[in-house]
């Protein structure tokens, strides 16, 4: 008897800790999808702490993507910069963000500061510097490998200046294994093929991605979604595209070049 | 070269023998002149002495060790007077054992020659020709072989020399003589340049004991930094560049730069952005030896900064807490760390976009669209890759990327991009060439500047064709292959670029 009252009560505990972490940021949240259907990814508000992962830095370019397309979102005639966090060391292995391709994906690149830290410690004290700003829509910060200055007590005071800010913070991690952390929303991202480039069957169309949350509560019951980027917004997409996708059965390219040769007009395109 | 009173008194002079001197005096001691050091020391003296005065500089040009020059004019009342302050100079100076001659004089040739025949004195305009008449000539500043050839001529004092005819003079001993004597009469202007940077708007404070933590400092940074704004708000003044200066008891100043993205004289921001700074420093060295009696906070690179309203209506957009963020970015991590992207106008990938510093970058608008699809991060080096088509000039079929085998299933080019067309046939060049001018009958041709003997340039040996392409995965780059197959050079296939 006392066992089962101890029990409820650590579970009462538990909720009322779930709450506390919970709460402050996605209290106010309304689920308002992108799509037209309830179904769409959810516009999620500012002043969360999110992680992305994804399992290899060549995947570098889907997590950005990801990232700056919920920034863009938060992006007001007040809250007018996203701020992109890199370690010195890292440009040439994750790539630096590219001027006309942030054009080319739907992100203003005037939008978006640079900052190249020297070390993790650097890298975070300016995390919490813009987090300190009001006027900063959104931190991106590239995170190599699991670095040691990445803790759970630093997590925990980022999830914290986040939620008091209102501005988001995404963490870009890499690589498979997770640590403990105080983050308001962990995903787990992969790329998929892309959609179908009008009149041009052989080229890579609208990027799309596979995108699973891990940790958190997006304010809908779903928790696997996969979406296509359409330039200005995420579309939401039916699972079986995924699944489809994934099946090996893709024709190479290569095979159907001998009978292109006879064509020189379409190769050139 | 130098002797000290002991030598001096044995006998011994400059330009002497050291076998010579050595027979003299056998207990001679000889030390070598560390010039870099003397250097170095005599150069934070002259920094500290700008608590004398803003305008210092440091004379190299004859006497072994250097020769201070400050610049007093409007000074010297607030030390007591000219007699007191010059009394103030060598006496502090006297105190740590320095053997010290000075003068006050209208021109710095004038102070140069009193101070250097040994006595400390004070001359005022009325006095300067009668007494720089008595002078030696050595007293000029001039060569070696010039004094002694004076010598041989038998004019011992400057009066003698002024009063010669000019031209002879100019003629056996050139014009640096003449100017000198110019100079030192005032009938030339001659000009210092001092150390650290004049600045007309600063405020000071002294500390009669002398403080030493960091974190005092700081306070008494905002303090000045308050002082300073509300001087600045009275003229209608903002300032984009801020030094700190500390001065040291034992005769060296410490300076903290910086910059803020815009004029400003927001006392808060200033400070702020100092503590910043201080932070680094801390980390460095911070070293405030015996402590620090002065603090001095100046602006510079004034301009024109109307008053803003702070008013009923909402005026904020936000735009100012970026910069104020940026500017408190980069003073602890430096200028070049905080980047903002300006496009260009290049076809070439890697210049169609630079990274300029935050601080520096003026949003424009270049008037391009952006049609074409380019990857949203790219390597800074483009990559060697192994690539592999079905048949020569063919789609790429797949790919070696950091030891990683990729299937390509969907590619899309190639997109040929060349290098500049108006560059062709050019040779490269690291020198711009002279203009070309006809070479006059009779003259000898000039040699032309130095250019390295690399090739002409040749347009297809940058060419690129890119392609996008997609593997089994999903995952989408952007590579390129430099050079043609059937071409002279063996064509070589980079990544250079990742898509989302």
């Amino acid at each position: 008897m006392q066992t089962q009252s101890r029990q409820q009560r650590l579970a009462a505990l538990r909720d009322i800790i779930a709450d506390i972490e919970r709460k402050p940021a996605l209290a106010g949240m309304q689920a308002r999808p992108f799509g037209a259907d309830g179904e769409g990814f959810p516009r999620l508000p500012g002043g969360l702490l999110q992680e992305v992962f994804t399992d290899a830095v060549r995947n570098g370019g889907t997590s950005l993507a990801f990232a700056l397309g919920q920034a863009k979102a938060l992006l007001t005639p007040r809250r007018l910069a996203v701020l992109y966090l890199q370690l010195d060391k890292d440009a040439q292995f994750f790539g630096l963000p590219y001027g006309p391709g942030l054009s080319s994906f739907g992100f203003d690149p005037a939008q978006l500061v640079l900052v190249r830290a020297a070390d993790m410690q650097d890298l975070f004290w300016v995390a919490e510097e813009a987090l300190a700003c009001r006027a900063v829509a959104g931190i991106v910060a590239d995170i190599g490998g699991a670095p040691e200055a990445l803790d759970f007590t630093i997590s925990r005071r980022l999830s914290l200046r986040t939620v008091e800010s209102g501005t988001s913070l995404f963490l870009l991690r890499y690589g498979t294994e997770r640590q403990a952390s105080a983050a308001h929303l962990r995903w787990h991202l992969m790329p998929q093929r892309s959609g179908r480039k009008a009149f041009d069957d052989r080229a890579p169309g609208a990027a799309r991605w596979s995108l699973k949350l891990e940790k958190g509560n997006a304010g809908q019951h779903k928790s696997e979604w996969i979406l296509e980027w359409t330039g200005n917004a995420f579309k939401s997409l039916p699972n079986w595209i995924g699944i489809a996708a994934q099946s090996p059965s893709g024709t190479p390219v290569s095979l159907s070049a001998s009978a292109l040769l006879a064509n020189p007009i379409s190769q050139a395109g | 070269m130098a002797l000290d009173p002991d030598a001096d008194r044995e006998g011994l002079r400059l330009g002497q023998a050291l076998a010579d001197a050595r027979a003299m005096v056998p207990s001679l001691t000889v030390m070598e002149q560390d010039s870099a050091r003397l250097a170095s020391a005599f150069a934070a003296f002259a920094d500290w002495h700008s608590n004398a005065s803003p305008l210092v500089t440091v004379l190299q040009d004859k006497t072994p060790f250097g020769d201070l020059i400050l610049d007093i004019t409007g000074v010297a009342h607030l030390f007591g007077g000219e007699a007191a302050m010059l009394d103030m100079v060598l006496s502090r100076l006297q105190t740590l054992n320095y053997t010290v001659s000075g003068a006050i004089a209208p021109t710095i040739g004038a102070a140069w020659a009193v101070s250097h025949s040994a006595k400390s004195a004070i001359i005022s305009t009325e006095q300067l020709v009668e007494t720089m008449d008595g002078l030696p000539v050595a007293a000029l500043r001039l060569e070696e072989s010039q004094i002694s050839l004076l010598a041989q001529m038998g004019l011992k004092t400057i009066g003698e020399l002024r009063t010669r005819p000019r031209k002879p003079l100019l003629a056996r001993f050139g014009a640096s003589l003449i100017l000198r004597l110019d100079q030192a009469y005032g009938h030339i202007e001659e000009r210092m340049t001092p150390r650290l940077p004049p600045a007309e708007h600063f405020v000071d404070r002294k500390f009669f004991e002398p403080i030493s933590t960091l974190e005092d400092v700081l306070l008494t940074t905002e303090g000045l930094a308050q002082k300073l704004a509300r001087r600045l708000e009275v003229q209608g003044l903002g300032a984009q560049t801020f030094h700190l200066f500390l001065y040291r008891v034992d005769h060296k100043v410490m300076t903290l730069s910086l910059n803020a993205a815009r004029l400003t004289r927001d006392a808060e921001h200033i400070a702020s952005l100092f503590r910043h700074r201080a932070q680094r420093l801390e980390q460095e060295n911070y070293d405030p030896g015996f402590g620090i009696d002065l603090v001095r906070l100046a602006a510079a690179s004034l301009d024109r900064l109307d008053p803003g309203q702070t008013g009923v209506f909402e005026t904020d957009t936000g735009a100012r807490d970026i910069e104020q963020l940026t500017d408190r970015l980069a003073s602890r991590l430096g200028t070049l760390s905080v980047l903002k992207t300006e496009l260009m106008a290049s076809h070439i990938p890697e210049q169609a976009a630079r990274l300029v510093p935050a601080l520096v970058h003026q949003p424009q608008d270049i008037g391009l669209s952006s049609d074409r699809h380019r990857p949203l991060r790219l390597l800074p080096q483009p990559e060697p890759v192994a690539i592999n088509a079905e048949v020569p000039d063919g789609l790429p079929a797949s790919m070696i990327w950091r030891r990683q085998q990729y299937r390509l299933i969907k590619a899309a080019g190639p997109e040929r991009i060349s290098a500049e067309w108006w560059r062709s046939g050019k040779r490269l060049e690291l020198v711009p060439a002279a203009h070309a001018r006809s070479d006059e009958p009779g003259e000898k041709p000039k040699p032309s500047p130095y250019m390295p003997d690399l090739p002409p340039f040749d347009p297809m040996s940058g060419m690129r064709d890119y392609y996008v392409v997609e593997d089994g995965a999903g995952h989408r780059f952007w590579v390129f292959r430099q050079g043609l197959y059937g071409g002279s050079i063996h064509p070589v296939w980079y990544l250079h670029g990742i898509f989302p």
